[in-house]
């Protein structure tokens, strides 16, 4: 990853209709799903696939602001009509896709989905180290998963918010799935070690 | 065979009767091929994808044995039940008794075109299931009891005004006419849809074979929670769609959006193996993945419809398709429309289905230059139609078109008299009736002397000539204007060139048009034959119509199985105008007293250029000579489709004249003083349809002309 493919993750994520927030910490990356979540007028939020530390930073600052925080593995909610309550679903990516604004959520248990596609709203985290640039490269990194997880596993690559043309090949955002999407790009220590 | 005919010509004359719902299809087509251009531009390696799509689709087909078995094997690996369905029956009632056995009461499915193809709703529904389409193309369809009208865009052919009206009447509520609305409407109905299915059912865009996993791509969303929720899944599946590799997909992935939405990729593309729990309620999930067999294996085997199994079902095919834009995807369709349908149908749902709107196809040959997989369509759809005549016989009007060559000779033979019977008005309504030539389209005048006997007259004043060439002449130029074929010798003579006229018969393409296989073959046989010895000895092989060029370079290989002579024939074939500029340092003397400064010609790009360069290369030899030249185009056929649209009736000049409305309006809008077209046909139409002169290039390149 180089600050082009970022750059490009970027370009190419908004002209889909996402928003990108690049968060240069843990911190900044609560505050900015925070705001987020604000904009969003959320009261209640789903969170799934993250690392723990996010998870567990992204819940602090939620909870501090009074919104109720749904977490893995969901054990006090009826799935999936709890997730479906929540305004925003956060969840993380394995990697994106610079030349296409792709993010890949890997899900070996199906809540994942559910949390990136019932809400109106949904944040997707992935480290900058993890952007790769062309289309293709994505192939070794799918590899790469499915002999991780040998049995069921489901890899969703999400390109923005839900849209259709079906009426009149009109480009509508927002059906089924979420209408506003949102990535925010952590930009994690690997990626400053030197060359 | 003439029922059956007069049922689609009835068809025909009905969807020209409200010309007002060709234009808002067209528009939306028109929509989807500027969405394919902007994602090409910015593609890398733009139109390459298209080899690359033909390679991966010919290399998985021919191991379709393998790799069906390498996937069946990953996928239960991963914990799916496979299950191989050798038709729609078997696969209907497999899913039938999982229902029962599961106690489900509601489905909800996402788009497949596949349970379509096998009717599956419809026996569900009679078992007493709730079965809901939540693609909302499908939905509004399923509403009103129809068939898929586009392969991707299903209910392209309602617009917002009735899409609102048809969910306001099923939903009983209002609905306002405008797109935001309605899809507010749609969440809150589909929503608890979603939620509570017994069971989600999913088609495949991709089964890969290495993982076990299928990929579905969708943009709505609905998919992905139509896969996730129920606790049992059910992928319908062809077992056309398995590649080897995740590699090989990913191609398909962009490959597909690109050509129907021009999207890189779609929002979202879901990578699913095998079926993971949902939170830790430790109820049991399953996902069945039925594969369909239905004919594909036999359509393997068949060497005239094989190909048609690179279909990666993007519908770019129909989005270019001028007869699909006028009478659209219920009459040019089974249940598979379009281009691509034809063969589809001929495969799955038998010649009969396909043999009833066969004959829109007039061979213009776009949808395989449009086709991500390189797909000969125009060769797969005369093959039905050669299947079809081959069992009922050729109607009339298609026989007479057949015999152009011959037509003409004797016309020309008789030219005084044949040209006082052709502005005959009771003259022509014989030929009408008996021979299915429209009554009201201008013909050409036949020539007294035909070129072949000019040339034959003529001395070369060459001198060392710096090349050979040899002309192939085709029909028009032979007996109805020699003067353009003389015109055409006397430029490459001024460039030095030898020029001789081989023996050969008229090109053939009719027989491609309607179906009439043997004797395209026997045509491209006899003049490969002859012109084979030619082109090895360095000879040059050059045409003045484009669809006989066309036949040279790709119709003549693809007819004799790519024969060394076909494709020694092929790569020395040219346009002219190719010709001329591909050597212009050594022509550039030519038609050099001419001065085309002032004029103003508008160019019409004839389909079958549209491989062979779209005819840039005259427009720029006409810039070099002073003329402001622009092209006029809509992108689709001007209608006339060879001889198509000539002949009598609804499926011919009515139809014809219909598709070319768009383009003879964008001409006559442009202020142009001449219209200038290689192609002696699509001249016959932009005539009639815009009042201004049609003009050959080759014309304009004499001081005496134009």
């Amino acid at each position: 990853m180089n600050d082009t493919a970022l750059e490009s993750f970027t370009k190419r994520y908004e002209s889909l209709g996402g928003h990108v927030h690049a968060a240069g910490n843990v911190e900044s990356a609560a505050q900015a799903v925070l705001e987020i979540v604000r904009e969003r007028s959320g009261t209640r939020v789903a969170m799934a696939g993250l690392e723990e530390h996010l998870a567990a930073a992204f819940g602090r600052v939620l909870a501090e602001s009074g919104v109720e925080v749904l977490r893995e593995p969901f054990a006090s909610i009826k799935l999936p009509h709890g997730i479906d309550e929540c305004q925003v679903g956060i969840t993380g990516a394995a990697f994106g896709i610079a030349q296409s604004g792709t993010l890949a959520e890997v899900a070996t248990n199906d809540a994942v989905r559910l949390v990136s596609g019932l809400p109106r709203a949904h944040i997707g985290v992935v480290k900058a180290s993890e952007i790769v640039e062309r289309f293709e490269d994505a192939a070794p990194r799918l590899r790469a998963i499915f002999n991780e997880h040998s049995g069921a596993c489901t890899v969703s690559f999400i390109s923005g918010p839900s849209r259709t043309g079906d009426i009149e090949l009109i480009l509508t955002m927002g059906v089924h799935g979420p209408e506003a999407a949102y990535v925010i790009v952590l930009d994690d220590a690997e990626r400053r070690v030197p060359q | 065979m003439t029922e059956r005919y007069e049922r689609l010509c009835a068809a025909v004359s009905k969807a020209l009767e409200t010309p007002e719902r060709g234009t808002a299809l067209q528009r939306c087509m028109q929509r989807g091929r500027d969405s394919r251009g902007r994602a090409i531009a910015v593609l890398p390696g733009g139109e390459a994808f298209r080899a690359e799509v033909k390679a991966i689709k010919d290399r998985c087909i021919e191991r379709q044995d393998e790799l069906v078995a390498k996937f069946t094997a990953c996928a239960q690996a991963r914990g799916a039940h496979v299950y191989f369905a050798e038709n729609g029956a078997a696969a209907i009632d497999y899913v039938l008794q999982l229902a029962r056995k599961r106690g489900a009461a509601t489905i909800a499915k996402s788009k497949s075109l596949t349970t379509e193809e096998i009717e599956i709703n419809d026996p569900l529904i009679e078992a007493g299931l709730r079965v809901i389409e939540t693609d909302l193309g499908e939905l509004i369809i399923q509403l009103v009891h129809e068939r898929p009208y586009h392969l991707v865009f299903p209910a392209v052919h309602k617009l917002t005004a009735e899409v609102a009206a048809i969910f306001a009447k099923a939903l009983d509520k209002e609905v306002s006419p405008d797109i935001p609305s309605i899809m507010k409407v749609v969440r809150a109905y589909l929503r608890p849809i979603f939620l509570d299915a017994d069971i989600g059912m999913t088609g495949a865009n991709i089964g890969v074979a290495e993982n076990g996993s299928i990929v579905i791509e969708t943009n709505e969303g609905n998919g992905r929670l139509v896969s996730t929720i129920g606790n049992c899944h059910v992928c319908v599946m062809g077992i056309e769609k398995i590649v080897d590799t995740i590699d090989e997909a990913l191609t398909l992935v962009l490959a597909h959006p690109v050509s129907s939405s021009g999207q890189l990729p779609t929002t979202y593309v879901t990578w699913m193996a095998g079926r993971a729990d949902m939170g830790d309620a430790g109820v049991p999930r399953e996902t069945h993945i039925v594969l369909l067999d239905n004919g594909r294996k036999a359509m393997r085997q068949d060497p005239g419809l094989r190909e048609a199994l690179n279909c990666i079902r993007c519908g770019a095919c129909m989005n270019i398709c001028t007869t699909y834009g006028v009478v659209g995807g219920h009459t040019f369709g089974h249940i598979y429309p379009g281009p691509i349908g034809i063969p589809w149908t001929a495969a799955v749902h038998g010649l009969d289905k396909a043999a009833a709107f066969a004959p829109l196809c007039i061979s213009c040959g776009l949808c395989k230059e449009i086709c991500p997989a390189e797909i000969d369509l125009p060769m797969l759809i005369a093959e039905v139609k050669h299947r079809v005549a081959k069992r009922d016989g050729y109607h009339r009007a298609d026989r007479t078109m057949m015999s152009a060559e011959r037509f003409a000779q004797t016309g020309s033979t008789l030219a005084p008299f044949a040209n006082r019977a052709l502005q005959n008005r009771t003259a022509r309504r014989i030929m009408a009736k008996t021979l299915g030539i429209d009554a009201d389209r201008v013909l050409p005048a036949f020539s007294r002397k035909t070129f072949k006997q000019l040339f034959t007259g003529h001395t070369s004043s060459v001198e060392n000539p710096l090349r050979k060439v040899a002309l192939f002449i085709d029909v028009y130029a032979n007996f109805n204007r020699p003067d353009i074929g003389m015109a055409a010798v006397e430029c490459l003579e001024a460039a030095g060139c030898e020029v001789l006229l081989p023996e050969q018969h008229a090109s053939g393409y009719p027989y491609i048009g309607y179906g009439d296989l043997d004797r395209a073959r026997e045509a491209a046989a006899f003049n490969v034959a002859r012109l084979a010895p030619l082109a090895r000895t360095g000879c040059d092989i050059v045409a003045i119509e484009p669809t006989a060029a066309y036949c040279l370079r790709h119709a003549y290989p693809a007819l004799l199985g790519h024969s060394r002579k076909s494709l020694e024939v092929a790569e020395r074939s040219f346009e002219i105008f190719r010709y001329l500029l591909d050597h212009e340092p050594e022509f550039e003397h030519v038609g050099g007293k001419t001065d085309r400064s002032g004029r103003r010609y508008g160019f019409h790009v004839s389909c079958h250029q549209r491989p062979m360069g779209s005819g840039r290369e005259a427009v720029e030899w006409l810039r070099h000579r002073g003329a402001r030249v622009e092209v006029i185009e809509t992108g689709t056929c001007c209608g006339m489709g060879g001889t198509f649209g000539l002949k009598a009736g609804p499926l011919g000049q009515g139809l014809s004249k219909a598709a070319g409305l768009g383009l003879c309006k964008k001409f006559k809008e442009s202020g142009v003083e001449a219209i200038v077209s290689e192609s002696s046909v699509c001249a016959i139409q932009l005539r009639e349809g815009t009042g201004l002169p049609v003009l050959h290039p080759v014309e304009l390149l004499l001081p005496a002309q134009g």
